[in-house]
């Protein structure tokens, strides 16, 4: 499923795909319309441009993560918007791919995505470094921390090194430095969701059970 | 709907030393209450009483000219001051014809008594402290010569005459500064929100064509290819133009690192960065920069083609600037002999300016394994 609110890319994205063998099953060009079709047809993979005009592609995310257990989202946004990028990882996207990316490496992600792997750029493993850098320097008791290694792996994975080159170089297993990758998301997720439910319960919000 | 950058905000109106205009303006007032007690008091022994309720009188219309003029932002005018202090004196030189010899003598005041500290605190603030303490110097020498003898009681009138305009004119200065720093701010404010507004729309329209472009050019081939490798630089360098927030630093001089970097991503050069803003002095970060964009010419150099990654942190005691790339790397004792044969090059450009910064720089490279250069700099 491909979400972006301007049509030409949005239909290109999704005839190269399916010249490639993927069955696209929806197209969608705003949050609301992508959350309801998404919950419609469960696709496996939900390509998620990040600026859908007045809505935005981090609620929409938000959204489907938390009542699709199937669905994974990427992200597949404009360079600039590192703050939205950091919020849709913390939402529950599992990669993020600039539009600037090659047909190939659009490929490989969407199959990466589909396989449950998380999909890194560079851009995105400094914006993750980042926020752990920042929350470590907040007061908060049960924020998430990295291991060494962690930073480690995330650290080369910013310098633009591939996961293969990584593994050589710490000497493990391809396998392993993936895990390492996911374990830096799937921490930052947690919290994530640890801390909307705080806000919730402290400002008196119900919040919806949604079926996860 | 389009709005000019600077005119969106709010934005400071008036005159920001107002308040001292008013205090200027309650001085005055008070001041000449004083003078009619002081004439009330002498005026039956005084040698000529009509010269001392006609100055009175004038005092009297003046104190209303300049409380009218000095409440306005129009009427704080330097001719306005100077006449004021003009005639202060004036007036004051009239006191020799009122006041007997013997009061005199026995130290009455002048007929315009204190009411001459007005001058002084209004060129204060009007024109700064040397203006302020210079009209003071004057009402003060005016002082000595309708007086026409040297005491103790004149000096200290001359240095505290001085001394107040000379504080009003440093309060006044420091107004104006702030006032001038506060719009600065709210210019920038306004201008950051344009600039957002511009890279939404730009990012809904342009750069989705563009990409599209690149895309469908790159599959056709040929001389569509071409266009497309063109069309996909200039999606790249738009993007980072309107992803950089403008470059202008803090009050205490401080300035985000992250922009400057940006600018410097191509089709094969990615920057990443964490998503807060990075802030060094000014110096630091047009320094790093220059770091970097000096690691990165090296690549071109050395490496054409290679693709090169540049990584920032913030550590918050240190920040960490890693560029790195994928070229063949330096054979080993290369950058030795090009440093010992005294070619200026990478290696004392860039070792110059880190040591410079009080940082650290290692080198990581051999053949075939690319080129890291990791600089530290320390807060």
């Amino acid at each position: 499923m491909v979400v972006d609110d301007h049509p030409i890319w949005r239909d290109g994205v999704a005839r190269d795909l399916a010249e490639r063998g993927f069955d696209v099953v929806a197209t969608a060009g705003d949050a609301a319309s992508a959350v309801r079709i998404a919950r419609a047809v469960r696709p496996d993979v939900v390509l998620m441009d990040l600026n859908l005009g007045e809505s935005t592609g981090v609620e929409a995310t938000t959204m489907i993560t938390g009542s699709l257990t199937g669905t994974r989202v990427l992200v597949l946004s404009a360079s600039g918007e590192h703050d939205d990028v950091l919020e849709a990882v913390k939402a529950g996207a599992s990669g993020y791919l600039v539009k600037s990316a090659s047909a190939e490496e659009l490929v490989e992600a969407v199959n990466r995505t589909a396989a449950g792997d998380a999909v890194f750029t560079a851009g995105l493993a400094g914006l993750v470094l980042g926020e752990y850098r920042r929350m470590a320097a907040t007061p908060d008791e049960d924020k998430p921390q990295l291991t060494d290694r962690e930073t480690e792996v995330l650290r080369l994975v910013a310098k633009g090194l591939t996961a293969r080159q990584i593994a050589n170089r710490l000497v493990i297993s391809h396998r392993t430095v993936e895990n390492h990758v996911q374990s830096t998301l799937r921490k930052l997720q947690l919290h994530n969701r640890v801390e909307l439910a705080r806000y919730a319960i402290e400002h008196g919000l119900d919040v919806e059970p949604e079926g996860t | 709907m389009h709005t000019e950058p600077g005119r969106t905000g709010p934005s400071v109106t008036g005159d920001p030393v107002a308040h001292l205009w008013r205090g200027t303006v309650a001085l005055r007032i008070v001041t000449f209450l004083f003078a009619l007690g002081n004439a009330a008091v002498h005026h039956s022994t005084y040698e000529r009483p009509w010269l001392a309720w006609t100055v009175i009188g004038v005092m009297a219309a003046w104190t209303v000219f300049t409380s009218v003029a000095y409440s306005r932002e129009n009427g704080r005018r330097p001719w306005v001051v100077s006449a004021d202090l003009g005639l202060a004196c004036a007036l004051m030189s009239l006191s020799p014809l009122i006041m007997t010899d013997f009061q005199f003598l026995s130290n009455v005041p002048l007929i315009t008594t204190i009411w001459a500290s007005g001058p002084p605190v209004a060129a204060g603030a009007l024109g700064g402290s040397v203006a302020g303490a210079l009209s003071g110097l004057v009402v003060g020498l005016f002082t000595y010569l309708s007086r026409g003898v040297l005491s103790v009681d004149l000096v200290r009138d001359v240095v505290l005459l001085s001394g107040a305009g000379l504080v009003v004119g440093m309060a006044s200065t420091t107004a104006r500064k702030s006032a001038v720093r506060l719009e600065q701010a709210l210019r920038t404010e306004a201008a950051t929100a344009e600039r957002e507004r511009l890279a939404r729309s730009i990012h809904d329209g342009v750069l989705q064509v563009l990409a599209r472009v690149r895309k469908r050019g790159l599959e056709l081939g040929g001389e569509a290819a071409e266009l497309a490798e063109l069309a996909g630089e200039q999606e790249i360098a738009l993007r980072s133009l309107v992803a950089a927030a403008p470059t202008e630093s803090t009050v205490d001089g401080d300035a985000d690192l992250r922009p400057g970097l940006q600018l410097l991503a191509t089709p094969r050069v990615q920057v990443s960065t964490p998503a807060t803003q990075v802030m060094l002095p000014a110096s630091t970060v047009a320094e790093l920069t220059a770091v970097v964009r000096e690691a990165l010419s090296n690549v071109d150099k050395h490496a054409p083609g290679a693709k090169a990654w540049v990584l920032l942190e913030d550590l918050g005691a240190e920040v960490v600037l890693s560029v790195r790339d994928d070229g063949p790397g330096i054979p080993e004792g290369r950058l030795a002999s090009a440093e010992a044969e005294g070619r200026m090059g990478v290696a004392k450009s860039i070792r110059g300016r880190v040591e410079a910064l009080r940082g650290t720089l290692e080198l990581q490279t051999g053949p075939g394994e690319g080129t890291e250069w990791e600089v530290r700099v320390y807060r």
